[in-house]
């Protein structure tokens, strides 16, 4: 546990000094969010409330969702591939603990970096800007920590998992390209998921993406209440832990295949 | 000229080979860099199910607003790749840059010949699929002047864009790293006008009008295409300004990339 929580904070001390990165990245990050929230704002055109979801509730969702793209790496995070392809991956496998808890405490660095640096940052900037709704209660506050925790764990699993591809090939960057963007779309990153018609709805039900992201932003909207809000909790922990068992299981068998070569 | 042309050539010709080495992950980026446009225009598609329109334009309009930027601006970051500014500048705190310049050889075409990123065909693709889409879904009535005049819009959609490039590495010998700013302009720019103008609050609107006249790019020329009234009461010629706009901002990049090349003091690495 100890060594899980130094190689944390070098991690996020690491992370924390790309200081001009990060103020030209919430430039684009807030950039962005504007036009989309006048795409959604256009699509409304006057409707006060669809799907339970009223105008000052797109305003919260298009801050949420730009909040997170770096905390939860929604475009694509290669930084173990890399590690595989560079070699450094034989160190990585010697050191005195898990390769998963290795990269886990690693991940929680830069996450936690990204979440205060940019998530924090974001939805300040939005909320001195925009009519944007809030979680009504403290308890509400709290759910929503909780659902930002567990995401993280749902989208580390499944990073963990895509990322192992780079064992098996050295195309494996092409490849996850394609688990990212299946994942940003059903996560509800381009669109609140509410919106789209029944059957995208259901067809994501049945992935871990909308645990990496709709359940916060349903969360934050007051959208899931009670029995439903904890069942949410309860499917993000499930999806993390099978990703994970998922992820141990494949990386047996990737150990196994991999040569390194000296130099 | 004609030398300068050849060597382009052959410098392309590198690219394709080279590039073709690893066929496997040429196609997996390519169709990757497809199936982005794919879900974000899709997300879109489907949300209109429930909505219909957006500010009174459907689905087919708004695909070729859309349709004709990706093809355009996927075209242009492919045939523009060297001058892309984050790479161009890494060239230029690497040193890599200085190399070009020490060659007896037009600079501007070794740049534009340094790289030539083939994975965008699979963004063009799916941009012209998504314009076929719009062609075939439009009861467009094409008279012989629409025809001709179509090829000139994608055209100055690619100066523009490739213009906003140019001067996005221009900057890069100034500043080292490429600025963010500039990014706004050039990905934000493309994002913006893939949706009808009208649904912009008017500040957003005006700085696209006349600090930035991307609006005459695409939007004016798309209301002539599809015979669509113009909501803004704009001179009947606003259609016709898009190849002024793409190329004088083409122009005045190259004007700016010249001044650049005389006042560029190395990094030194």
């Amino acid at each position: 546990m100890r060594l899980f929580w130094e190689i944390a904070r070098r991690s996020f001390r690491r992370h924390l000094t790309y200081r001009a990165a990060t103020i030209a990245g919430l430039i684009t990050n807030f950039g962005f969010g504007w036009l989309r929230v006048s795409v959604l704002l256009a699509l409304y055109d006057g409707r006060s409330v669809v799907e339970g979801i009223t105008e000052t509730d797109l305003y919260a969702y298009v801050a949420l969702t730009q909040a997170v793209i770096t905390y939860l790496a929604l475009f694509g995070w290669y930084d173990l591939m890399e590690s595989v392809h560079t070699g450094e991956v034989g160190a990585d496998l010697l050191k005195p603990m898990g390769y998963f808890q290795f990269w886990l405490a690693k991940d929680a660095g830069r996450a936690a970096v990204a979440l205060l640096l940019r998530g924090v940052v974001i939805m300040i900037f939005f909320s001195l800007v925009f009519p944007m709704s809030y979680p009504v209660s403290w308890v509400q506050w709290v759910w929503l920590g909780t659902a930002v925790l567990f995401s993280w764990l749902v989208s580390f699993a499944y990073r963990f998992l895509v990322n192992l591809a780079a064992f098996w090939t050295p195309n494996a960057k092409g490849i996850s390209r394609f688990a990212f963007i299946f994942a940003m779309f059903f996560s509800g990153f381009l669109m609140p998921l509410r919106l789209y018609p029944d059957w995208v709805q259901r067809l994501a039900q049945w992935t871990p993406f909308p645990h990496m992201l709709n359940t916060v932003v349903e969360i934050y909207l007051g959208l899931l209440q009670g029995p439903a809000l904890w069942q949410a909790l309860l499917t993000q922990v499930v999806w993390a832990a099978v990703l994970a068992v998922v992820g141990q299981l494949l990386l047996k068998t990737a150990v196994r295949r991999l040569v390194i070569l000296g130099g | 000229m004609k030398h300068e042309l050849d060597l382009y050539r052959r410098l392309l010709g590198v690219q394709i080979r080279s590039q073709m080495q690893y066929r496997t992950s040429f196609l997996f980026d390519a169709m990757a860099s497809g199936l982005i446009v794919l879900t974000e225009f899709g997300s879109v598609a489907l949300v209109l199910q429930r909505f219909e329109n957006i500010r009174g334009w459907e689905l087919a309009e708004i695909a070729f607003l859309y349709g004709l930027v990706e093809l355009s601006f996927g075209f242009m970051d492919m045939l523009f790749s060297g001058f892309d500014p984050p790479n161009f500048g890494r060239g230029v705190r690497q040193g890599t840059f200085d190399q070009l310049l020490l060659r007896p050889i037009n600079i501007t075409a070794q740049v534009l010949g340094s790289d030539l990123q083939l994975r965008r065909l699979g963004r063009i693709t799916f941009g012209i699929g998504i314009f076929i889409l719009a062609l075939t879904l439009n009861d467009i009535v094409w008279t012989v002047p629409k025809l001709l005049y179509l090829p000139i819009v994608i055209a100055s959609l690619v100066a523009f864009f490739g213009g906003l490039f140019i001067a996005g590495s221009t900057i890069t010998f100034w500043t080292v790293d490429s600025i963010e700013v500039m990014n706004m302009l050039t990905y934000g720019g493309s994002f913006t006008i893939s949706y009808p103008m009208t649904i912009y609050p008017d500040w957003l609107r005006r700085f696209f009008t006349y600090v930035v006249p991307a609006i005459f790019l695409n939007f004016f020329p798309t209301l002539y295409f599809l015979g669509k009234p113009d909501p803004f009461n704009f001179p009947v010629i606003a259609p016709f300004l898009s190849p002024l706009v793409g190329f004088s901002t083409l122009w005045l990049a190259l004007r700016f990339w010249r001044f650049g090349i005389r006042h560029y003091q190395s990094t030194g690495s």
